[in-house]
């Protein structure tokens, strides 16, 4: 039997091992182990399994997930988020659909120091669902508009996504986190446009509020000064070239938690419920990336990228319709693999053949994190939406299906841009890093 | 019997949650500080990197164990809708079995290269610390890890929860 063979049958083995309930690092592992004991033979598949967690869990680089994970957790607890929504909500106030556009705006900033979609949708759930029905605002808008805003928060640097796919696609993580802003900016505006025309063409959906004094306004500007200064330090820190992505998720952890103190907001009994959310959440995700990584290994042997790229030229298909394919299989697989698991399955298979079409792996690792988040909220298996059903209970999910269905869009069309204007995703990290 | 295996692993975990966390909370102050001594009196901490990576060694051999003791690692849970409950129980139990196997192979394999490490005296290269000193870590929080996935093999299967997919912590 042929590598390619073994490499095809490991990874149909892979998809059986994880749909019968297999976890995710396990089914990486044995199907790793498999594949490399067929090609290498048992002693040099073994010896293989025996340094990769340790080489995995001695590099440097990889320190950075939990800090950043930290930073979030702390982020979470004192109560960051409300802070932003209420001065988006001060500052839309008067605006039809401006409490979903206030939601989105604070998801977005949110994300930046939370790094996680799921997290940002369940806390922009409990603080911005109750005033939009408050303001009878439509249950499906103000859940679209919730579980779209959360899904900015992977692509918003500091992605944790995007760390994991710098380190297994090689790729320098400053570059990777310049190549994210402008797409997450394009999406926050397009999310922002969404709500708004929805807003517009249905006004029963989203009444217009009291506005408030530009006093007020001004005033409310103040408020998220605490998440401007984490974001200034952290990502100004690293596209300023003044900290590596480690030490500004150091500096970051520690900033929330110095902010927390000061403010009162963070008590000794929350600060270790957060530290000790940091070491679950970060250490469940090692253990995937070991099990990717050893997977990973046996991949890059069975040489599967090249039979790809080589079925791929011989059936004459353009760049773009490789790429059209891959994100069509992305969007598949994105409705029963969750994100991370999904990035270090696929990455190592489609990135050499998105590299051997001339594609960047800057630029690719954009679109993967965009497919991904369209997985967090494309019904009927988008994990934002059952989070938001989980917070508030008495919502149906018909009506948050109904809610985000208009949001897709968005993705869909940054998709487009990037595919059609790379320099989207490319022209900051050249600016920067050159 | 199986209470008393749970009451252990439950220990156990604590104990190695605890130390991870001080691992992480490590971790972040030596990074601080290597920052800003550098940056105040252009001195950084010697060293620095090699604490880093020594503490995510601890962190994450040792962290795990949390996850296996609950439970928590991701699976793909579409099968939870089509089968019936029991064999969805039959089928937990099967991913805690493969689990505890691979924990016991993985460290097994650890073995070797560990000792490799004390023979030939590889060392970090800054603080100049030996290198088998972080692989007993390992070694010793795989084998927490491994005792602490006993915990749910002790207990009963929970009850069908609605079919969600992904990371219950809600990372991602």
């Amino acid at each position: 039997m042929s590598v390619q063979w073994v490499g095809a049958f490991g990874i149909l083995g892979l998809f059986a091992l994880l749909f019968f309930r297999i976890p995710v690092w396990a089914a990486l592992v044995i199907a790793g182990l498999v594949g490399n004991t067929v090609i290498n033979g048992w002693p040099a598949a073994f010896a293989t399994l025996g340094t990769t967690p340790f080489d995995v869990a001695n590099s440097y680089p990889l320190s950075v997930i939990p800090l950043f994970i930290l930073m979030g957790d702390v982020a979470s607890s004192t109560r960051l988020s409300a802070d932003l929504f209420n001065a988006a909500r001060v500052l839309l106030s008067g605006v039809r659909g401006g409490l979903a556009v206030a939601a989105i705006g604070a998801s977005a900033c949110f994300g930046a120091v939370c790094g996680s979609s799921i997290a940002t949708a369940a806390t922009m759930s409990r603080i911005a669902l109750p005033e939009m029905r408050k303001a009878s605002y439509d249950d499906g808008l103000a859940a679209g508009a919730i579980a779209a805003g959360g899904s900015i928060g992977i692509l918003v640097p500091p992605s944790i996504i995007l760390v994991i796919y710098g380190a297994i696609a090689e790729q320098s993580v400053p570059k990777l986190f310049a190549a994210a802003l402008l797409p997450a900016l394009i999406l926050t505006a397009a999310y922002v446009f969404l709500a708004l025309l929805t807003a517009h063409l249905n006004p029963k959906l989203a009444p217009i509020g009291e506005a408030t004094t530009w006093r007020d306004r001004i005033a409310a500007l103040r408020q998220p000064w605490q998440f401007v200064l984490l974001f200034t330090m952290t990502i100004g820190g690293i596209y300023g070239g003044i900290f590596s992505p480690t030490e500004a998720a150091a500096l970051g952890a520690f900033g929330a938690i110095v902010l927390g103190v000061i403010g009162r907001r963070l008590a000794m009994a929350q600060l270790l419920q957060a530290v000790e959310g940091a070491v679950v959440t970060a250490a469940l995700l090692f253990a995937i990336i070991i099990g990717a990584t050893y997977f990973a290994n046996f991949v890059v042997q069975t040489q599967l990228p090249q039979l790809l790229a080589g079925a791929a030229k011989s059936l004459h298909l353009p760049g773009l319709a490789v790429m059209m394919i891959i994100i069509v299989a992305y969007v598949a697989i994105g409705c029963f693999l969750e994100g991370i698991g999904m990035v270090l399955i696929t990455v190592p298979v489609f990135l050499p053949l998105v590299v051997q079409y001339g594609y960047d792996p800057v630029w690719f690792s954009i679109i993967v994190v965009i497919v991904v988040e369209l997985g967090l909220i494309h019904p009927p298996v988008g994990m934002n939406l059952f989070v938001i059903q989980a917070q508030v209970p008495d919502i149906r999910l018909g009506a948050i299906y109904r809610g985000i269905l208009p949001f897709l869009i968005a993705p869909f069309v940054l998709l487009a841009l990037l595919l059609l204007f790379p320099q989207l995703a490319l022209w900051l990290p050249k600016v920067l890093y050159g | 019997m199986a209470a008393s295996v749970d009451t252990f692993s439950s220990r156990l975990k604590d104990a190695q949650v605890k130390l991870a966390m001080i691992a992480l909370v490590l971790m972040m102050c030596s990074t601080c500080v290597d920052v800003a001594l550098r940056f105040l009196f252009n001195k950084p901490i010697h060293g620095a990197y090699d604490i880093v990576e020594a503490c995510l060694v601890v962190f994450v051999f040792h962290g795990m164990s949390a996850s296996f003791f609950a439970r928590k690692n991701i699976v793909i849970d579409v099968i939870d809708s089509i089968v019936a409950p029991h064999v969805e129980r039959v089928l937990v139990r099967l991913s805690d079995v493969v689990s505890i196997g691979l924990l016991v192979l993985i460290t097994v394999a650890m073995i070797t290269p560990a000792s490799q490490a004390y023979d030939y005296g590889d060392r970090k290269l800054e603080l100049g610390l030996q290198i088998w000193v972080l692989w007993v870590f390992a070694i010793v929080g795989m084998i927490g890890t491994l005792l602490c996935a006993l915990g749910p093999l002790a207990r009963r299967v929970p009850p069908p929860r609605p079919a969600l997919h992904g990371d219950e912590e809600g990372r991602a």
